[in-house]
C-alpha cells in the first residue's frame, strides 16, 4: 500500500498523536469494552496502518462496481441510472384483498412485489385442515390453488414487476404456479424476472416453517433450481437468506455464514447428481439478507465481505470463475425484532437508518418494516410511510450520485476484511462437521442462534445496549392506541366455501393421477436431471390441485421432519 | 429466592400451533435455566391436545405456551379445555409472545394465568412464575 519510509513516519506520528491525546482518554472510556455486535474489539481510530496489517490490496480487495470482488457492489452504474427496488412484504387475508393492496401499492410507487402468505399455506396445509385452524388468512395470503395466485395478480404483467415470493418448504408449487400463470399472460419465461426465497435450510435453524426432513427437502430446492436453469434462466428460484437467521437471533458473523453454508449445501446437491454448479449459478445469485440499524458499519461490512466471500466459494469449492456467475445481489430487509412497541414512532427513525444501511451497502431493494410492527398486522398508511421512507433516502439525500461512497474508509475497509476472515472460519468449522445438514442435525447452529438472541437479551436487560423507549428513555404507554390490520373472522369460511368449490368444479380423475405422479417422482432418487419433482407437480398445479394435496402427497413419501432437542 | 433444598419449578414450554418464531421462546429457555429452573422445551408445532398431554406426563409445575401468529383466539381455549378435560386444570398456563392489546383481558378471564409480552425481562418473568406456583395447590 505504501513504502516502508512513509509507513514507518506514519507509525511515528501516530505514536505521537496517541502519547498526546491518550491522556485525555477518561477512566471511564479505558473500561468500557467497544465492540462491534458480532463481538470484534473496536480501536478508537483507524488509520491505513491498520490497512497496511491486512494486507489490504485495492486490485484484489476492491476493484471496481460491477467487476470481481464485488465489493463496491454488483453493478459499473449502481444507482445513477435508477435507484434500488422499493419493496414491501405485505400480503391480506384473501386473493382479492390483496390483488387490490399490491395495485396501491403500484400507484404509491413501489417498484417491487414481497408476497406474504399465511401459516397454512407456509406449511402446505388446506384451510381445512385441523392444524389450520384460527391460522387462515392470519399473516398473510392463503394460497389454495393456482386460482388464487391468478386472482392475486390480476391486472399485474409478471414480465414488467419483479414479483418476489416468501415461500420455502412449498416453494416448488408456488413456482409452479407463478410460472404456469406467467405463461399463461404470455410472459417469455426465458426473460422472466423474479425471485423466491425456496432456502429450507434455514428453515430448520431459523424460522420454523418445514414441512419435510432435510435430505428430500435439499432435493426439492436441487429440482427446482435445476428446472429454472432452462426454463426460466432469469428467474431466482432460490435465494441465499441470510435475513431470518439474523432475525432469530445470530450475530453478523454467524448470520452470513450459515446462509453460505446452506448455499453451499445446495451447489453440493447439484454436484452430487452429477451436475456442472455452473448451470445453476451462471446469472448470479440473488440474497436477501438482515438489514439493521442496531450496528450501522458490521451490516455495512457484512454485505461488501458477503459479496466477496460468495466469488471465493464458486472459485474454490466448485472452480465457478465466471464473473457473472460470482455476482451476489442483494435485498435488504429490515425485521421486526429491533423495532419497538413502545412509543412506535421510533421505529419511522429506525426504518430510515436502516434504509440508509442499504443504500450505503449497494444493495439491489430495500424492504422496510413498518412503524406498527410491534402491534400487529400493518395498516396500509405503515406501509405507504415505508415506501415514503425508501423513495426520501433515494431521492432526497443525493447519495447516489456516487457508487459505493464508503469505499477507502480505513474502518470500513478493515471491518469487511475483518468480517470476511471471521465468516470464513466459520463456513469451515461447519464443513468440519460434515456440511450443513449434517451440522443442523447436531443441532449446530440452532443452538448458536439461540445463545446469540440470549446474549443479546442479557445486553438489553444488564442496560449495557441501549433499547430506547424499552431499557431507557421510557415513557409511560398506557392508554397508547394504535390501529392495525386484523382479517375479518369470517374470512376462515370464505376460504372453506372456495375450497369446496374448487374440488366440485375441477377435474378430480386429472388431479389424482397428477398427485400419484407426484408421488411415483418423489420416490424415486433424481440422477442427473431426470426425476426432477418440478414436473409432476406443475402438472399438479395446472390441474387444480391445492397445496395442501401437493404436499401432503410429498408428506406421504417422506415424512415430515421432527426437531432435534436444542435447549 | 430458591432456598436450598427446594426442588427447582419444572416449567414446560412449547410453540403453539403453525407460528415458526421461537426466539423468544428461546431466550426465555435459556434465561430461566440461569434462574434455576427447569425447563423443557416441547419445540414447534405443537397442537394444544399435545402440549397438555405433554405437560401431564412430565408433571410440570407451569405450562407456558408461545404464540405471535394471532392464532391465541383458537388455540388457547382448546388448551385449556384440553387440561381440564384431562384432569389437570391446576397446571397454571402462562402465555408469552405477541398478543393484541383488546385480545389480553379475555385471555386472562378464560383462566390464563399471566401474559407476558414481549420485551419483559427474564427476571420479571422468573419472579412472577415464582409466585405463580408458590399460589397454586398443585405444587402442595
Amino acid at each position: 500500500m505504501f513504502d516502508t519510509d512513509s509507513f514507518d513516519q506514519l507509525k511515528q506520528k501516530l505514536a505521537d498523536w496517541d502519547q498526546r491525546y491518550g491522556s485525555l482518554r477518561t477512566e471511564q472510556e479505558k473500561n468500557k469494552s467497544y465492540r462491534t455486535e458480532s463481538g470484534i474489539p473496536v480501536k478508537p481510530l483507524y488509520t491505513p496502518l491498520d490497512l497496511a496489517e491486512q494486507g489490504f490490496d485495492y486490485a484484489k480487495d476492491l476493484g471496481f462496481p460491477g467487476d470481481p470482488p464485488y465489493t463496491r457492489g454488483p453493478f459499473p452504474n449502481m444507482y445513477r441510472e435508477k435507484p434500488w427496488r422499493f419493496t414491501q412484504y405485505s400480503g391480506r387475508s384473501t386473493a382479492e384483498e390483496t390483488n387490490r393492496l399490491y395495485h396501491e401499492q403500484l400507484e404509491a410507487g413501489l417498484t417491487s412485489i414481497e408476497v406474504a402468505f399465511d401459516l397454512p399455506t407456509q406449511l402446505g396445509y388446506d384451510p381445512d385442515h385441523p392444524m389450520a385452524a384460527g391460522e387462515v388468512g392470519k399473516v398473510g395470503v392463503p394460497v389454495k390453488s393456482l386460482r388464487d395466485w391468478e386472482i392475486l395478480f390480476r391486472g399485474i404483467d409478471l414480465d414488467k414487476v419483479y414479483v418476489f415470493s416468501v415461500s420455502n418448504a412449498q416453494a416448488s408449487v408456488i413456482l409452479s404456479m407463478h410460472l404456469a400463470l406467467a405463461e399463461k399472460q404470455g410472459a417469455d419465461l426465458k426473460r422472466l424476472l423474479g425471485g423466491m426465497h425456496n432456502d429450507i435450510l434455514k428453515e430448520y435453524i431459523a424460522r420454523g416453517n418445514f414441512i419435510f426432513p432435510a435430505e428430500p427437502s435439499v432435493r426439492l430446492v436441487g429440482d427446482t433450481m435445476l428446472y429454472c436453469s432452462e426454463m426460466a434462466p432469469y428467474y431466482d428460484a432460490r435465494l441465499m437468506c441470510s435475513i431470518h437467521i439474523g432475525e432469530a437471533g445470530a450475530n453478523r458473523i454467524h448470520e452470513a455464514a450459515f446462509a453460505l453454508a446452506n448455499s453451499i449445501a445446495y451447489l453440493d446437491e447439484v454436484q452430487q447428481r452429477g451436475v456442472n454448479v455452473y448451470e445453476v449459478v451462471r446469472h448470479g445469485l440473488l440474497c436477501t439478507t438482515y438489514c439493521n440499524h442496531t450496528d450501522f458499519f458490521e451490516e455495512i461490512a457484512k454485505i461488501r465481505a458477503m459479496r466477496k466471500l460468495w466469488g471465493r466459494v464458486l472459485s474454490e469449492r466448485y472452480g465457478v470463475n465466471d464473473p457473472a456467475a460470482q455476482q451476489l445481489r442483494f435485498n435488504g430487509s429490515q425485521t421486526g425484532s429491533p423495532l419497538t412497541k413502545q412509543q412506535p414512532l421510533n421505529n419511522v427513525v429506525r426504518t430510515a437508518i436502516s434504509v440508509l444501511i442499504g443504500a450505503l451497502s449497494g444493495v439491489q431493494s430495500v424492504d422496510p418494516r413498518t412503524f406498527d410492527e410491534g402491534w400487529g398486522i400493518a395498516t396500509r398508511e405503515a406501509e405507504i410511510l415505508s415506501l415514503r421512507t425508501n423513495q426520501i433516502v433515494a431521492h432526497e439525500t443525493r447519495i447516489t450520485n456516487t457508487v459505493d461512497p464508503l469505499a477507502g474508509s480505513y474502518f470500513v475497509e478493515w471491518l469487511t476484511h475483518e468480517m470476511e476472515e471471521r465468516i470464513w472460519g466459520e463456513i469451515m468449522r461447519i464443513d468440519q462437521m460434515g456440511g450443513m445438514v449434517r451440522a443442523i442435525e447436531a443441532g449446530y447452529p440452532q443452538r448458536v442462534i439461540a445463545h446469540d438472541a440470549y446474549d443479546r437479551q442479557k445486553a438489553i436487560e444488564s442496560g449495557e445496549s441501549i433499547k430506547v423507549g424499552v431499557n431507557a428513555f421510557r415513557e409511560d404507554e398506557s392508554g397508547r392506541k394504535v390501529k392495525t390490520y386484523k382479517a375479518k373472522a369470517e374470512v376462515a369460511r370464505q376460504h372453506l366455501q372456495e375450497l369446496e368449490t374448487l374440488r366440485a368444479e375441477r377435474d378430480n380423475h386429472a388431479v389424482q393421477n397428477a398427485l400419484d405422479n407426484v408421488m411415483r417422482v418423489a420416490e424415486r432418487k433424481p440422477q442427473g436431471k431426470d426425476n426432477n419433482l418440478m414436473l409432476p407437480i406443475m402438472d399438479a398445479v395446472k390441474s387444480l390441485a391445492t397445496t395442501g394435496e401437493i404436499c401432503t402427497a410429498l408428506r406421504s413419501v417422506w415424512g415430515e421432519y421432527q426437531q432435534p432437542r436444542v435447549i | 429466592m430458591i432456598v436450598a433444598q427446594e426442588p427447582p419449578i419444572r416449567i414446560m414450554l412449547a410453540k403453539l400451533g403453525l407460528d415458526g418464531h421461537d426466539r423468544g421462546v428461546k431466550v426465555v429457555a435459556l434465561g430461566l435455566k440461569d434462574h434455576g429452573f427447569e425447563v423443557i422445551y416441547l419445540g414447534l408445532h405443537q397442537t394444544p391436545e399435545q402440549a397438555a398431554r405433554a405437560a401431564m406426563e412430565e408433571g410440570v409445575d407451569v405450562l407456558g405456551v408461545s404464540i405471535l401468529s394471532g392464532a391465541h383466539e383458537t388455540l388457547v381455549p382448546r388448551l385449556m379445555e384440553q387440561l381440564r378435560l384431562q384432569g389437570t386444570p391446576e397446571i397454571p398456563v402462562v402465555i408469552g409472545g405477541f398478543i393484541p392489546d383488546d385480545d389480553l383481558q379475555p385471555l386472562l378471564d378464560m383462566g390464563v394465568a399471566r401474559i407476558f409480552l414481549g420485551d419483559t425481562p427474564i427476571s420479571e418473568i422468573a419472579s412472577a412464575l415464582h409466585e405463580i406456583v408458590a399460589a397454586t395447590s398443585h405444587r402442595g
